[in-house]
Order: structure tokens, then sequence, then C-alpha cells
């Protein structure tokens, strides 16, 4: 066993100690790794099988029959675009058509250099300024199909920049 | 407690759910994901009733019966009700045969199912026989799909060990998952994703192994489709017998249920619903007893090389070999896979007649073998009953008989080699490891010439003694013994469950490694070594077909619908020579059946010819697992007499399976020749139909037919036909190319009409230039070779019943053949299903 994988596990361990070693815990159990780790990774559904005492394929059951757990790490950027009612009928779907083909994946999915990821989420809160895209939080308002490419492209500027200078 | 089920007072037991109750007063209420072993889901909802004063309809396996409940089963909003949501239910499941009109015809002309890789209907799922879901659409009166089916284009899964599972057939009742976590605790397998997502799975993706799978197969006894399955027993059809007997692979004497079809066994089971049994008890005697490397006739050394011979002389040889080895010099060698009674006729010919102290019972050691430092020097002459010895002590034996069920190196240097019996092949008693008495019930017959044990001794016995007391049945030798077979205890319901414990399992009988004999095993240890999918990695992602292929080069390969691929071979001499309507036979590799192959199109200028063919059995799915670049060891062609191709007037060709694809060229020539040609083209619902488009090029009409009416006009391409006719249309000639059962309706339901009908007939064939015969047929009585006189026959003259008939004649062969888990690198089809070309669609 690895020293990487014996400190996960002892990691997920000091987690798991706030919750009963219940098959009720399953739920606030996998909020909590994903809030700790960005995502649900296997050797953590195998601890948390262990720790439980069900089987990992229940758990996988129940962690992918709900969106809000992702299974790959989510990339350095989380673009989140609006779909909420007041974007949806300000055309937010042309928005994350442009996003799919700029990043070229699809929603819920991260791109190849790990950089960005593409979500899909209903509602952000700021309905007067639709269609709406969040970037780690950050919102962007009232976006077009140029103003998105051109976030996108300041964000991989900024990750170039940082490259080389590291270089 | 009292209460009142359509109208019938009765007397109901605190505790148990209307659907118990109902059931055990002889009132059926129909019902799906229930099962007598599981305690009550309500996923299905099939077993809906109304109860006076409750609200809606509740499902009665999960409802508690209560006092003075007036509950119905059978009124007419219930059969609305249940028969909807049935009808649901097989919008995910191949349904098209559930409502198809020519349901009971089918089911006479195949009774049994066809073996093939994804099953898109009933008459070719290995669960044909005994389905629930075809019984419970019979009662329930389902005749229509209300919109179009899905079909979620899953991979069969076909590597793992002993377990088919073709998610495409699931139904989603459950029962697996549940029986999983009864018998296993937890569950290995569950439901996974969401929705329309959802389906059967581990963590991850990861194999059953991987996900603490123990193989003990409750999930396969419980399964009411075709989904998951056994894989050496799923085509062998509905068992002809089921015999309660005992494990004896190891102590634990597990009570088993073992099926056969023509007194071979075919599957094993648990007895008891909540006793799971191990992987060998459930997966691992049917192939271990049919293994072809069975020893099947009694062999003597005749100059050095043993010979087969007749069991009178077998029997000589061996008093003549024992004549001088009287006393300490002779031994005896058994274990206990031997029964009581076989062991009491060893002992006592040891004791008796040979006069010899030395009777062993041997407790093998880890590689199955005896003890050889407890042999005595002054031994000189053996009897053993399997491969206890290591091969380096033969030389201390002069005479060597060996009683044995499998050929090894101990058989091959044996003066005497007598096959016998096991398991489940003879009667007797064994005794458990709490030293109880257990019934051995024959099952099934031993292979070839082999006799149970104690039967080959007291022949020996007989002939170099006079004074041996014979015994003529083995209940004889039990009443010697005292067992009073009548008392022996199979119950074991009170048992404890088998071991799961993979790691425990035997892994030898009779000193022979049982991993040799069933394939599953191999895989099992394989999958324990962590190296069980080479094939992931060896898919291959870019092909490069070069510009200048060699001879039957793939240069491509597509899945055209489920089961059905388009392959184009680089074949130039066929294509330059190639007439429509005739056809090719492939060789796979050097050592492949020859198979013939309709030829679909061919390219005279790119020296290419296109096949359309289906997976049927062993020589079907090498050809599918062909990729592209890759090369095939022979294809022979163009064989057969072409079709005539003149004018001939309105032409009606249909089209079926395979045939969609054979009649391209066909159609197209028959065109150019002034003819007016109207394709027809079945498919058992829209996500079977295939070349739409290149069949509207070819024709002056092209009509889709869909059993299921999911696409196009509803029914079979004769249904087309004959409206057609009713609509005026005057028809000069029908073809029809497909299976036999739809060449053969469409003979006959066309023969009042006076129209000329030709098939393309498709029987087993070997050489195909009219030199073995086994491709005959009869067509109005005479004889006729349907390679070289064929493939088009006048299909009203056609014996369609023989047709049928020689091509079932290997069907035990064939079904033998596929019934083994393969080696991943020899049959990879499936790991490179996501290269096909219904990627994206599933």
């Amino acid at each position: 066993m690895s020293s990487s994988h014996s400190e996960l596990v002892s990691g997920l361990q000091q987690l798991f100690q706030k919750y009963p070693a219940k098959r009720s815990s399953i739920i606030p159990l996998l909020q909590e790794v994903q809030g700790h780790y960005g995502y649900i990774s296997a050797p953590a559904v195998d601890a948390m099988a262990d720790y439980l005492g069900v089987s990992a394929s229940e758990i996988y059951g129940v962690a992918s029959f709900y969106t809000q757990f992702k299974f790959t790490p989510p990339g350095k950027y989380v673009i989140q675009i609006c779909q909420g009612t007041a974007c949806h009928v300000r055309a937010s779907s042309i928005i994350l058509e442009a996003l799919r083909e700029e990043l070229k994946i699809e929603p819920g999915h991260t791109t190849p250099d790990g950089l960005f990821t593409l979500e899909r989420v209903a509602c952000v809160g700021c309905c007067a300024l639709a269609p709406v895209m969040a970037i780690n939080g950050k919102v962007y308002a009232q976006m077009t199909q140029d103003k998105v490419c051109e976030v996108i492209k300041e964000y991989r500027q900024k990750e170039e920049n940082k490259v080389g200078k590291e270089k | 407690m009292n209460v009142v089920i359509d109208g019938k007072t009765i007397e109901a037991i605190k505790g148990e759910t209307i659907l118990e109750c109902a059931l055990r007063n002889g009132i059926s209420i129909p019902h799906l994901c229930t099962h007598p072993a599981l305690p009550p889901f309500g996923a299905c909802r099939i077993c809906i009733v109304e109860v006076e004063g409750m609200r809606g309809y509740p499902t009665s396996c999960s409802t508690p019966i209560a006092e003075g409940m007036v509950i119905h089963t059978q009124t007419e909003a219930l059969r609305l009700l249940r028969r909807n949501i049935l009808g649901l239910m097989m919008l995910e499941h191949p349904s098209a045969c559930l409502v198809c009109e020519r349901r009971e015809l089918c089911d006479k002309y195949r009774p049994k199912s066809e073996k093939v890789g994804a099953t898109t209907g009933c008459h070719t799922c290995n669960n044909k026989e005994v389905c629930e879901v075809r019984e419970l659409s019979a009662d329930l009166g389902l005749a229509e799909i209300m919109v179009a089916p899905k079909y979620h284009y899953k991979p069969v899964e076909r590597s793992e060990p002993f377990i088919d599972r073709d998610l495409n057939l699931c139904i989603l009742c459950g029962r697996c998952v549940r029986i999983c976590k009864l018998h296993q605790g937890k569950s290995v397998i569950d439901f996974v994703h969401r929705s329309s997502q959802t389906h059967i799975g581990q963590a991850f993706g990861k194999n059953l192994h991987e996900a603490g799978c123990t193989f003990c197969g409750s999930c396969v006894d419980v399964c009411p489709t075709g989904t998951l399955s056994d894989r050496y027993a799923k085509w062998f059809g509905r068992p002809d017998a089921e015999i309660k007997t005992t494990c004896i692979y190891c102590d634990e004497a597990c009570a088993l249920t073992i099926y056969a079809v023509n007194n071979k066994a075919v599957m094993a089971k648990g007895l008891y619903d909540h006793l799971p049994v191990c992987v060998l008890g459930h997966f691992a005697i049917p192939e271990f007893l049919n293994s072809p490397n069975r020893l099947r006739t009694p062999q003597i050394r005749v100059n050095k090389v043993l010979r087969p011979v007749t069991s009178e002389e077998t029997v000589q040889r061996c008093a003549e070999l024992l004549k001088n080895y009287t006393g300490t010099s002779f031994a005896f060698i058994c274990d206990t896979s031997s029964t009581l009674e076989d062991r009491h006729v060893f002992k006592k010919f040891t004791q008796e007649v040979m006069q010899s102290p030395y009777y062993f019972e041997i407790i093998p050691d880890k590689k199955g073998y005896a003890k050889v430092a407890n042999i005595p020097e002054e031994v000189k002459a053996v009897i053993t009953t399997g491969l206890f010895i290591p091969q380096e002590y033969r030389n201390r034996f002069e005479v060597v008989i060996a009683l044995d069920i499998f050929p090894s190196e101990w058989t091959k240097s044996a003066d005497v080699v007598y096959p016998v019996a096991t398991f489940a092949e003879t009667s007797g008693t064994v005794l458990d490891r709490n030293n109880q008495l257990r019934p051995l019930v024959k099952a099934c017959n031993p292979p070839g010439e082999a006799l149970p044990e104690w039967s080959v001794i007291q022949q020996i016995a007989k002939t170099i003694s006079e004074n041996w007391k014979e015994y003529t049945s083995v209940e004889d030798i039990s009443r010697e013994l005292g067992f009073d077979s009548a008392k022996l205890n199979l119950d074991r319901s009170s048992a404890p469950p088998a071991s799961q414990n993979l790691k425990e399992r035997r892994e030898w009988f009779k000193g022979h490694c049982m991993e040799n004999y069933v394939t599953g095993l191999v895989a099992v240890r394989n999958f324990e070594e962590g190296n069980p999918h080479e094939e992931k990695t060896s898919i291959k992602i870019e092909v490069n077909i070069p510009e200048n292929p060699e001879h039957f080069t793939v240069l491509s390969r597509r899945e055209l619908v489920p089961n059905t691929y388009e392959f184009v071979i680089y074949a130039p001499a066929i294509a330059r020579k190639a007439s429509p309507g005739q056809f090719v036979i492939v060789m796979v590799d050097e050592s492949s059946e020859r198979i013939p192959y309709s030829l679909s199109d061919w390219d005279e200028n790119k020296g290419t010819i296109t096949l359309v063919i289906q997976e049927k059995g062993l020589s079907s799915r090498k050809m599918i697992s062909v990729m592209e670049g890759e090369r095939l060891a022979h294809v022979v062609g163009p064989l057969g007499t072409a079709f005539e191709i003149k004018q001939y007037g309105t032409i009606a060709i249909l089209g079926g399976c395979y045939g969609i694809g054979a009649v391209v060229r066909l159609s197209r020539a028959l065109r150019e020749k002034g003819n007016k040609v109207i394709v027809i083209s079945e498919a058992r619902s829209h996500y079977m139909a295939y070349y739409e488009k290149e069949l509207t090029a070819v024709s002056d009409r092209f009509i889709q037919t869909t059993i299921d009416a999911s696409s196009g006009e509803k029914g079979h391409a004769i249904d087309g036909l004959k409206r057609l006719l009713q609509a005026g249309e005057k028809i000069d000639l029908i073809v029809a190319v497909g299976c036999p059962f739809m060449m053969m309706i469409t003979a006959n339901e066309t023969r009042d009409t006076g129209i000329k009908a030709v098939c393309a007939l498709n029987p087993i064939m070997l050489d195909g230039t009219g030199m073995c015969g086994a491709c005959r047929i009869s067509v109005g009585g005479e004889t006729k070779f349907a390679c070289v006189d064929g493939p088009f026959f006048d299909a009203h003259q056609v014996d369609w019943d023989e047709v049928r008939d020689r091509r079932e004649a290997y069907s035990a062969e064939e079904i033998q053949a596929i019934s083994f888990t393969m080696p991943s690198t020899t049959i990879q089809g499936e790991h490179h299903y996501h290269q096909c070309s219904c990627m994206g669609r599933g």
C-alpha cells in the first residue's frame, strides 16, 4: 500500500468519525468527502464501505443518483452556467453551447488539461444579471457568446503567464 | 382473522401479505418483482389490488393483510392498469415478440431459442422457455407497445467468470440486488445512476470479482428475464429432469438440485432459496462432468500401446495381471470422493479377493496427491481411483490398474484404464463433516462406457474369485452396510450456508485440478491474480489500412444493429467475378469452420466485397470478433448459382435479419434491367432496422415493416406485401431472403396468390461446391444441393420442416461449443463494442 493511499485512508477516517457508522450516514459522508476532496474517488468509497459496513456498490448507487456528486477531480476553474428561469429566457442555452464548443467538453466534464470543469446549475441567485456564468464563485453578468469566449481566453492567458514565470 | 378476496371469505394468517394469503388460497394475482426467497419490495407494481376503504391501488406483495379486509384482485380497472404497467416496462426490454401476431406459429416452428450474442427477441433469448415476463404478458393480454421502445446498446458482458449479463433485457426488478444482499450480507451489485440511465452495476464499473462477488450464482437463479444467465446452461433450454442430490466436492455436502437435459447434467443450484451454495456447487458440476476430455472407453496395454477394447477383455486382463500379486504386494488406493458403497466394495475386494491388508483411503495433500511414504515398498501392483501418485513413483509398481475420470500421465502409463462414473452420474451414500449420512442420487448418464466404480471392481472380483458374493445394485451394498436409504436425510434447510470464501475453494477432485476442466475457474484465477482485463489495453483505437492490403483483410467493420455486423473485405478476385445472389464461404482462421455468407454488395474497382453477418454461434462469434485491419484465413467464392437477371415485371423483394443486407445488389441489378422493384424490409423493432438509405437507393419503392409498429408499417414483410396486393399492385415475382421462419411464412401466405415466390436457402454447408451433400434439401420432392443448385429455390416447393430439422442437426454440439468461458484474448468482440457504429446512441 502506497503512503499516499494510507494518508488518504487516515484522512478519510478522521472525516468519518463525526458520523455514526450506519447506513443512514451515506449521504452526509459523501457530502463531507466531496467538500474536502472536491470529488468522490473509488478509494474513498471503499473506505466508506468499510466504515459503514455496506457495499461499495450501494454507496456508488446512492452517489450516482445525485448529480451533486462528482466522480472525477474538478478542474482548477469550475464554470457554472445558470439554467434557471430568468437565464433560460435570456438564452443561457446559447452560452452553454458556446462554452461546449470553446472547451470541447460536455457539461459535467473536465478539460483534459484539468483547467476547466463545465457545470449546469439551476440558479445562481442574481436573476437581474441574466444570463450569468460563475467561475469559482465569481459571477459574470449578462453574458453573450463572444463575452464567454473572451473570459475563457483571459483565464487561459493568466495560466500561460504563470507557467512562463515558473520557467 | 377473516378477509374477503374476490367475494370469497378466507381465513388469513396474521403477518402475511395480501399476496401470500391469496396465493396460499389458490387465488392468483399476477406479480413479477416479488420472489418467495425475498422480503417484500413493491418495485414493479404488477401485483396491485383494490382494497375497500383504502385509497388507490396498494401492492399486494407489500401490504400486510388485516382483519375484515375486502379485496378485489380482478377488476377491469386493475387489468387495464397492470397491462399498462407491463407495457411501460416493456419499453426498455426487447418486447416485439410479445406483441407479434405470429407468436404461436413462431413457437411451433422453432420451440427452442436460437443462440446469439445480443438478444433482441424471444426466439433468441436463453430464458425463452422459462420466462416470467412472457407468461405475464400472455396473462395480461399485452397486445401493443404504446410508443417506440428504447434499446440501451449496453455491451453484453461475457468475460466475467460463469455469468453472462445482458443489461438490455433488464427490467430493474431488483431481485438480483436483493438476493445478493440477503445471501452475502452486502450487495455486490446495486442500482446505479438514475432515471432512464439506471442499471444494475458495480461501483465505478469494477468487475464482479473486484466488487467482491463470490460467484454463488444466486442472482442468476432469481432473475426473471434473460439478463443474468449461467453461461454453461443458457442455451440448453428447459431441463427435462430435476434431481435432488448432495454435492461431493467437499464435505460440507450441500443439498443441490441438478437439472438435466437428455440425461446430461446442464445446471446445478442450491436446493434452498435461503442458502447460497459456493462457486463449485453452482457452476463447476456440469462443465466438469461433461468435459470432452473425459475417459470414455476401457483400454489395455497391447505391445506397449494403450488400445481401446471391450469391457470383458479389460476385466479379463485385470484378473490376469493381478493373479501374481495377492497378499502384501497389492494395494488399493482411493479417496473419499468415492461413495461409501464403492469403498466398501474396494475394501472387501482388497481383503477377501487380493488378501492384502493395504487398503488406503487417502487424504490428498495440497496438490491432490496421496502420502506415498505410507505405501509400503513391497507393494508392486495397485488399483487407483484417481490421480493420487506423483509420476516419479510410477516405476515402483509393476502393475497399475487405473480407474479414472480424466486421462493423465498416470493413466497413460497404466496397464489398464477403466473409465468410471462419478458424482451426479452415480448413486450411493456419502458422509458429511458432521458424520451424517447423505444420499448421492444419480442425475445423469456417465460418458461412453464408464461404469460406477464398485461395479468395475466387482467384475474383476468375480473373474478372479468364484466365492465373490455378487451385488445386484447399489441398494444391495447399502443394505449390507446397514444404511436405510429411506431414512437418509436430504433435508439440510437448517444447515449453515456454504463457505463463500473463494480462496478456500477445493481445487482438486480425484487428484485432477478442476481448473483444467472448468474454464470459468481459470477466469476466477485470472481475476485473483489481477490480470483479467488485458483486453482493455489491447483495444485498437486507430487502424491503419495499408494502401495495398493483403487479400481478405477486413477494411471496415461496423455493428449495424444489435448482433448484426457489416464487413467490407478486400477480395478483388471475388469482386471481379461476383453476380447477384451468390455467396462466399469464410474461414476466420486455419482451424475454423467453413461458414457461408451471402454477398451483400461488392466493388469491382476497389476490389472489395461486403457481407452482413449475424452472431449465431461459435463461428460467427469468431467472425464478428475480427477487427478492422485483421485478415481472414480464407474467403472462397463467388459460390452458388446467380439469380437470373432478366425482365420479370414488378418484383417484391422481402428481406429480414441478415437478408436485408443480402438483397442490396440483387435489387439494384433487377432494377437496372428495367424491372419495377419494391423492397420490403422487416425488423422486430425500429432499432433493428438498417440499410434504409441503401435499399431506398436501389429500389423503386422501399417499405419498412416492424413487428411492434415502432417504425413504418406493422407486421412482417409479408404483411407489407399483402397490403400491396390488396391495394391492387400487380406483382410478378416475390423474392424472400431471411431466416427460414420468415421465408416459410412468406411461402405459406403467398401460396394461393398464384405469384411465383423464390427464397434463398441457408442450410448447413461444408465445401460449397456440391461434393459433401451437407446442404441437401427437398424441393418439390426432389433432393437439391443448396450450394450449387441454389441458393434460390421455388419457395412454394420447399420442405420447410426439413430445412429446420437439418439446420438443427448439430445443435447439441453447437451449444456445447459456446458453453465455455472463452479466454478474452481469442474472443474479444464485445470489448470492441464501443468502437461500433452505435456509439453514442445508447
